[in-house]
């Protein structure tokens, strides 16, 4: 058994062991510590991650993360200036500066998001009914977006600004943004950020995280997509109709100048060499008319092949005349009638 | 409790094995809380009393026991990756996807106020360990709240046209730069490897329009082929004919002229001849050409201008030998070539 004396001992190191325990405390990189004395502060607050030593019992260490913490809004419905009802879905950014002020007027993390879910969502409503919603959703540089549509040539976007050309609605489409997202999110974090310093809290940043029609708007908005294709959907094929249509007048115009032209062509070749032919013979056969005519007749005679046709011949026509008597005549052919009888 | 009092002090063991068996236990617990070990795609921070030390690689390490240090193993060696709009149900080479039920993360309004659907990817790694572990809370949430912020903006700021077409590569460059900015500006320790747009669509209930207005365009096109064919198909061939017509017309004047030449030719050689002998000629060249004309004739009616009419000599309706008759006083024996046939 253990003597009297090292049983106090003991107990002795049992209790300094228990003042050590309470008198040290680690702080890690993640946390920052107000220390208090009965509920009194006590120095400035511990950001310095490490070992640290307070008085045991009367003293307590509060601690704080020393992180940049989120804030998650509930989505809100909000009308815009235009009465345009969106909800919106913000998240912000924010940190304990100054953790004694936080420990006395907030005190922790959940009291602090609650205060915080006042005034971001009163900042943030403010701000989404002071401007139009084409403003909340553009940002700086949406006048480019046009430009560079039209420079890749999509067709559909070039049919949607023929459409809306001089209309209100292109008016609006087209309006050079004036403030844009990031500035309206700028504003909105400078005016929130005037009334969380007496929290002991830094706020870092707004985001817009989501914005979207409700939703008896948004089948407003499908509608409207949808008759806005086919819209362009029936304007395609117009355009197709009207391009085969002009393709098959251009052909039919072409096929009746080739084949006219083809036509005059062939006429002139024909007309020039009958004009030729015949100053042909009349340069030859002007040279003694009275034979040609003769030979022309004898030639008609030789050429003519009819097997079944029936000539008329009078009686005083040369072949009997030379037939008849050895004196010839020289008088022609003109006693011959010839005729055929189908 | 007394039996168990009665059994510590049993005087068997003694003092000396008591102690023993509690330093061996000591020794132990100090043994096997004094080394960690790290794998190759982690990174080790280790803290002190809650601050930071130091970092250690892969492998085998001490550090001091009884949680005066302290280690965290953050993965710093892998690609991670957030899913929007979307999430991989099961990876495999045929990775499954859900996309019902995140209609919210998707769903946004393009500058001309249509509304779009977008899933994307972020993939990234975790550069920095220590920022990554004592800059913020939540890092990964934060990572989704800013790439959703940051992927509306860039959205918000292009015609809906543009985000479904051109705009895919650009959209995901722009996205991947902002993310990485802000990341960075918040010293989250992360690294933005890609950003990826999978699918940027109409939603589904304007979807069927889209479409309409592809189909339409494909039957633009289609429409001007088919009109592009037929022209085709007909005005060459047009051409083809019209040449044809030409040189018809040429062969036609070929053959006119070089006849005319050709009869020419010859009727000045036969001039020559009758010149000569011009009675002699005309008689002998009216002789040669009857016998042939007569040979191709069915038959000659010869009427004497000093008889009677013509018509009792037409023996109309009857062919052949029977009908052949001429005047009593001139010679019948004309008719009699044609009569054989």
């Amino acid at each position: 058994m253990f003597p009297k004396g090292s049983r106090l001992v003991v107990v002795v190191l049992i209790v300094i062991g228990v003042i050590a325990w309470s008198s040290l405390f680690v702080v890690k990189e993640t946390e920052q510590v107000v220390v208090t004395q009965l509920g009194r502060p006590v120095g400035e607050p511990i950001t310095q991650a490490g070992l640290h030593f307070k008085l045991p019992l009367i003293q307590k260490a509060n601690f704080f993360e020393k992180r940049v913490l989120k804030w998650d809004g509930n989505p809100n419905q909000i009308p815009t200036k235009d009465k345009k009802y969106i909800w919106v879905d913000s998240t912000a950014r924010w940190r304990i500066k100054d953790p004694l002020l936080f420990l006395m007027r907030v005190g922790n993390v959940p009291t602090a998001l609650s205060r915080l879910d006042g005034i971001i969502d009163a900042v943030v409503r403010d701000h989404v009914s002071n401007n139009f919603l084409e403003e909340l959703v553009r940002s700086e540089g949406w006048e480019d977006a046009k430009a560079k549509l039209l420079e890749a040539g999509v067709q559909e976007f070039q049919l949607l600004l023929e459409s809306v050309e001089g209309t209100e609605t292109g008016e609006t489409l087209f309006a050079p943004v004036i403030k844009g997202r990031e500035k309206i999110t700028r504003e909105m974090v400078a005016d929130a950020s005037r009334l969380v310093p007496e929290f002991g809290i830094e706020l870092l940043d707004i985001r817009i995280k989501r914005i979207n029609y409700v939703d008896s708007v948004q089948e407003k908005v499908f509608e409207r997509m949808v008759s806005e294709r086919k819209r362009i959907a029936a304007q395609y094929r117009s355009e197709g109709e009207g391009e085969r249509a002009a393709i098959l007048g251009e052909m039919e115009r072409e096929l009746a100048k080739i084949s006219s032209e083809a036509f005059r062509t062939s006429q002139e070749i024909r007309g020039r060499a009958d004009a030729t032919a015949t100053q042909i013979y009349a340069n030859t056969f002007g040279r003694d008319p009275e034979f040609y005519q003769f030979y022309r007749s004898l030639e008609f005679y030789q050429g003519f092949n009819n097997p079944r046709s029936t000539f008329v011949l009078s009686s005083d026509a040369d072949l009997f005349r030379y037939l008849g008597s050895i004196q010839g005549n020289t008088r022609g052919a003109s006693g011959q009638r010839p005729a055929s009888e189908p | 409790m007394k039996r168990l009092k009665g059994r510590f002090s049993l005087p068997s063991l003694g003092r000396g094995p008591f102690w023993g068996l509690a330093l061996l236990v000591v020794a132990a617990l100090i043994g096997f809380t004094s080394y960690y070990t790290v794998q190759p795609e982690e990174t080790a921070v280790v803290l002190r009393f809650g601050k930071f030390v130091r970092t250690a690689g892969a492998g085998l390490h001490f550090k001091i026991p009884f949680g005066v240090e302290d280690v965290t193993k953050v993965i710093t060696g892998r690609v991670l990756q957030r899913e929007y709009g979307y999430r991989t149900v099961s990876p495999g080479v045929r990775t499954r996807f859900a996309e019902k039920g995140y209609e919210e993360e998707s769903r946004m309004l393009s500058g001309d106020l249509n509304v779009i659907d977008i899933q994307w990817t972020v993939q990234y790694m975790i550069k920095n360990p220590v920022d990554y572990l004592f800059q913020l809370h939540d890092v990964e949430g934060t990572l989704d709240d800013i790439s959703e912020s940051v992927m509306r903006r860039i959205v918000g700021n292009r015609f809906a046209d543009e985000v479904l077409t051109i705009g895919r590569a650009s959209i995901a460059d722009l996205a991947g730069r902002e993310i990485q900015e802000i990341m960075d500006t918040y010293r989250t320790g992360l690294q933005i490897v890609v950003v990826k747009l999978q699918n940027a669509n109409p939603p589904d209930a304007v979807k069927a329009a889209f479409n309409e207005v592809n189909e339409a365009r494909q039957e633009k096109e289609r429409m001007i082929n088919e009109a592009q064919q037929v022209y085709n198909e007909r005005i060459p061939r047009a051409r083809g004919q019209a040449r044809q017509m030409i040189t018809q017309a040429e062969g036609y004047a070929l053959q006119r002229v070089n006849r005319a030449e050709g009869d020419v030719t010859r009727f000045a050689s036969i001039l020559e001849e009758y010149r000569k002998a011009p009675d002699v000629t005309r008689r002998r060249m009216y002789l040669e050409s009857m016998p042939q004309f007569i040979e191709k004739v069915d038959r000659i009616i010869v009427l004497d201008e000093s008889g009677p009419g013509v018509l009792p000599l037409l023996n109309l309706g009857s062919g052949g030998l029977a009908g052949w008759s001429a005047g009593e006083d001139t010679g019948a024996a004309a008719g009699r070539p044609a009569e054989e046939k």
